[in-house]
């Protein structure tokens, strides 16, 4: 899985703590999620969208191998 | 109660339970501490009197700490890391009753005398009915 929650963070000129205060978690939850080490549930997935103004497909692209 | 979870951090490394994380953590802690200490080190008391502290205290710092534990906030993530560490933990626990049952068996069994702790037997039992019970509630909640 890549994302692209850097990308769109720095677009609404969000810290990565600002983001993490904005969906209610850790800023190392942000950390392993820009980096595709964590599978978020739908709900926190759905709280990052929307806190970026984004869709979740825009967010989130998962490569063939992962959804196998 | 009296301590604020965002005083502490839930204990990673060193068991169960909390770890202060702020200075007024710590602070918590020494306010526990000191007075006990200074309580038991005084010759005035009789051994009751002290007994009765002694489970006072331990019992009000068991139910703070409880109360702390409950209202510390976790993200997914930590949900998570938290419940694969507990469950580690508890394979490793049962493995280790197991094998102290078994070993209990084996060594009285060659006594001619088989004998073997119940509170093993209890420890297995309780951590069986705990499982059972999350397995149900949790099969039906949504998670």
């Amino acid at each position: 899985m890549r994302t692209r929650i850097k990308e769109f963070r720095a677009r609404h000129g969000l810290t990565q703590e600002q983001l993490a205060d904005a969906v209610g978690v850790r800023r190392e939850t942000i950390v392993f999620l820009e980096k595709g080490k964590y599978n978020p549930s739908l709900q926190l997935a759905h709280d990052v969208a929307t806190a970026l103004g984004a869709t979740i497909d825009e967010l989130f692209v998962f490569n063939q191998e992962d959804t196998k | 109660m009296i301590g604020r979870p965002e005083w502490f951090t839930r204990r990673k490394y060193g068991g169960w339970g909390l770890y202060p994380k702020t200075w007024q953590g710590w602070a918590y802690i020494a306010a526990f501490m000191v007075p006990f200490i200074i309580f038991q080190a005084l010759p005035y008391w009789d051994v009751t009197t002290r007994t009765a502290v002694t489970v006072g205290w331990l019992a009000l710092l068991m139910l703070d700490t409880f109360h702390i534990m409950a209202r510390l906030k976790k993200d997914e993530r930590e949900y998570r890391i938290e419940a694969i560490a507990e469950r580690n933990a508890a394979y490793a626990m049962v493995g280790f009753i197991i094998i102290g049952i078994l070993w209990q068996l084996a060594s009285s069994s060659l006594r001619q005398a088989p004998e073997v702790d119940w509170f093993l037997i209890a420890a297995l039992f309780g951590g069986l009915i705990a499982k059972a019970i999350s397995n149900l509630v949790l099969e039906r909640s949504a998670l």
